[in-house]
């Protein structure tokens, strides 16, 4: 299982990236869009799945380095007309060194304690999206203007579709690595049990940091991705409820693996859309189905549809229960 | 800014304060009965409200009956979550494995569920507000002014405080209650029903949090939405009171309205609404065990 990615993993993924840059010359704009949307969900999910299901970190700040990857990268071009490919590395720095700074005092706390500050600082970090009325417009929202990806001009969805790919494909690919990386491992021997992590000679502080560091990362990135094909950025989308989704599609998915999320990316992100277009009143039963999906999976499928899956596939034994029969 | 302002501000301070205390009760009384951080607290609150409102208008109680019927509203209600779906959580968590991501989890569900459903009642698509319970002239203790209705609100909170203090500290089910919340595998070996016990708490807990929703009903205006900013304020008023101790989630709620009040007028208005999440963070980080917890007790894996 341990070891390095072997290019029979990666096939998929160069699969992606193929179809990243031809899809868009066979199918209409609505599905791209999707494809996108999907797409930025996909990188914002993978990122809080390391820090929740492979570090084991109950942490709800996740839309707030969302937040300022998207105002990062669209300020910088706005303000800077500084080019997407620069912007992005500089906002994702940016949401990691964030990250990182939070993880410092936020790590000392555990559990419900972990959870609620983190909670505290999303939603302050949300108050200033709001807010701060010069920079990011406010309430009523920032108008993002087309992007410069390596001289082309990103401006819909058409154009956008193949570099989101490429960031996507890029993200899954590096958190491949990660899983298979000695700190990827030390993540996930915290989440079993950080008192054994740390008489293996792990730093369970440093680790956690470094998790919540990536984790943001990925968020900036994911952030950075929204200004791709959205024009239009407003404090809502990097909210509470922002929040929820990505959490119900790891937890639909399956937490702590990455087809896991996968599946819970698809089925989440496409779900309002079957809403919207099955549903007359769309907000009540957006929010009744997801409230029903939340606690339905979590009462049957406590470790997700991936989780069930592959544990009918193959009844292996779970590596908790190992660490129990000691 | 003058002495008079201060004053009338602390005082509604005091009361808005008041109602964050009872909330945050209820989200301390389910966390230590189970251990469940309550996301859904401010959901049970408006639908305490929309309970006493429904009460008013369409039954046309008198006043009182309204506390009781939104009480035994959202006891059936927190009861039913416990025994349906925590139950079945647990039941299904194998031994040992830590639950807290999926109770919080479920609790979110059932935040969305509440929401949803109380916007199936085309009732809800108003902003409503429920009449005020007394009237009358307002009153002048010195150079504060307070309404009937802000001193109704002060003394039937404290009532309530009052009532569940005798209640956990006088009454043998309240002792077992408090048992079960202290050690629920000991309280088990002494033969008390833990699941019933728990089940009581979320009523309990709920109930609370549906005689508040009526109390904050008449002062704020309700919509399916109102709940969200609620259980911000009572996390912080039970952070800042310790996240255990029941008079220190008293004292922090009422502390947290006085906060809130004073940024308002010294600071500025839209930074009212950062400042239970400033509170919580900077307790968390300076203080992690509240004003009135006792040390930090470190919960063996």
């Amino acid at each position: 299982m341990y070891g390095s990615v072997s290019l029979r993993q990666l096939f998929p993924l160069l699969a992606l990236l193929l179809g990243g840059f031809f899809i868009p010359m066979f199918t209409n704009e609505y599905y791209l869009y999707l494809g996108n949307v999907l797409m930025m969900y996909a990188v914002l999910a993978i990122g809080l799945d390391i820090l929740m299901g492979w570090a084991g970190q109950f942490a709800f700040a996740h839309t707030a380095f969302f937040g300022l990857g998207c105002y990062t990268t669209a300020l910088l071009n706005i303000k800077f007309g500084i080019p997407f490919i620069v912007g992005m590395p500089i906002a994702a720095l940016l949401a990691g060194a964030v990250g990182v700074l939070v993880a410092i005092p936020a790590t000392r706390m555990r559990d419900i304690y972990l959870a609620l500050a983190t909670f505290a600082f999303a939603e302050g970090m949300f108050w200033v999206f709001n807010t701060w009325e010069p920079v990011t417009g406010g309430s009523t929202g920032l108008r993002i203007i087309s992007s410069n990806v390596l001289g082309f001009k990103v401006s819909n969805d058409v154009t956008a579709f193949p570099v989101s790919m490429s960031l996507m494909c890029l993200m899954i690919a590096a958190a491949m690595y990660l899983s298979k990386s000695r700190l990827g491992r030390e993540m996930s021997a915290i989440r079993d049990s950080e008192h054994v992590a740390m008489s293996c000679g792990i730093d369970v502080r440093r680790t956690k940091v470094i998790a919540f560091g990536i984790s943001a990362i990925y968020a900036g990135v994911a952030g950075a991705m929204f200004t791709l094909a959205q024009s239009f950025a407003s404090p809502e989308q990097f909210g509470f409820n922002t929040a929820i989704l990505v959490l119900t599609m790891i937890v639909v998915g399956g937490m702590g693996t990455l087809p896991g999320v996968m599946i819970g990316v698809l089925i989440l992100s496409m779900l309002p859309e079957v809403l919207r277009t099955t549903m007359r009143s769309f907000q009540i039963w957006q929010e009744l189905v997801y409230g029903l999906i939340l606690i339905l999976s979590i009462m049957f499928m406590p470790r997700g549809i991936w989780g069930s899956i592959s544990g009918h596939l193959k009844k292996r034994e779970l590596p908790s229960k190992n660490a129990k029969s000691i | 800014m003058s002495s008079m302002a201060l004053y009338q501000s602390i005082a509604s301070g005091i009361v808005s304060g008041c109602v964050y205390a009872l909330v945050a009760l209820s989200v301390v009384l389910i966390f230590k009965a189970s251990d469940v951080v309550n996301f859904a607290g401010g959901e049970f609150v408006m639908l305490g409200a929309y309970a006493g409102l429904g009460a008013l208008t369409f039954l046309e109680v008198p006043y009182g009956l309204a506390y009781v019927i939104a009480a035994l509203a959202l006891f059936f209600i927190g009861a039913t979550f416990n025994k349906v779906v925590l139950d079945s959580v647990l039941k299904r968590a194998k031994h040992g494995q830590r639950t807290l991501v999926a109770m919080v989890i479920a609790t979110l569900g059932l935040s969305y569920v509440i929401k949803g459903g109380v916007r199936l009642f085309s009732f809800t698509e108003e902003v409503r507000r429920l009449p005020s319970a007394f009237s009358g002239p307002p009153i002048f203790i010195g150079p504060v002014v307070l309404q009937w209705q802000d001193i109704a609100i002060v003394s039937i909170s404290l009532a309530l405080m009052l009532a569940l203090y005798i209640f956990f500290q006088k009454t043998l089910t309240g002792k077992v209650l408090r048992a079960t919340s202290q050690n629920p595998r000991a309280a088990a070996l002494i033969g008390i029903p833990v699941q019933l016990m728990q089940l009581y708490s979320w009523g309990l807990a709920c109930a609370i949090a549906g005689v508040s929703g009526v109390l904050i009903g008449a002062k704020l205006p309700i919509s399916p939405d109102f709940g969200g900013p609620i259980m911000l304020l009572a996390f912080a008023a039970a952070i800042i009171g310790g996240f255990t101790s029941l008079p220190g989630v008293v004292i922090g709620g009422i502390l947290l309205g006085i906060i809130q009040n004073l940024v308002g007028i010294t600071i500025s208005s839209t930074a009212i609404a950062v400042t239970p999440f400033v509170v919580i963070m900077l307790v968390l980080v300076f203080r992690p065990q509240g004003l009135l917890g006792g040390r930090h007790r470190i919960k063996k894996v």
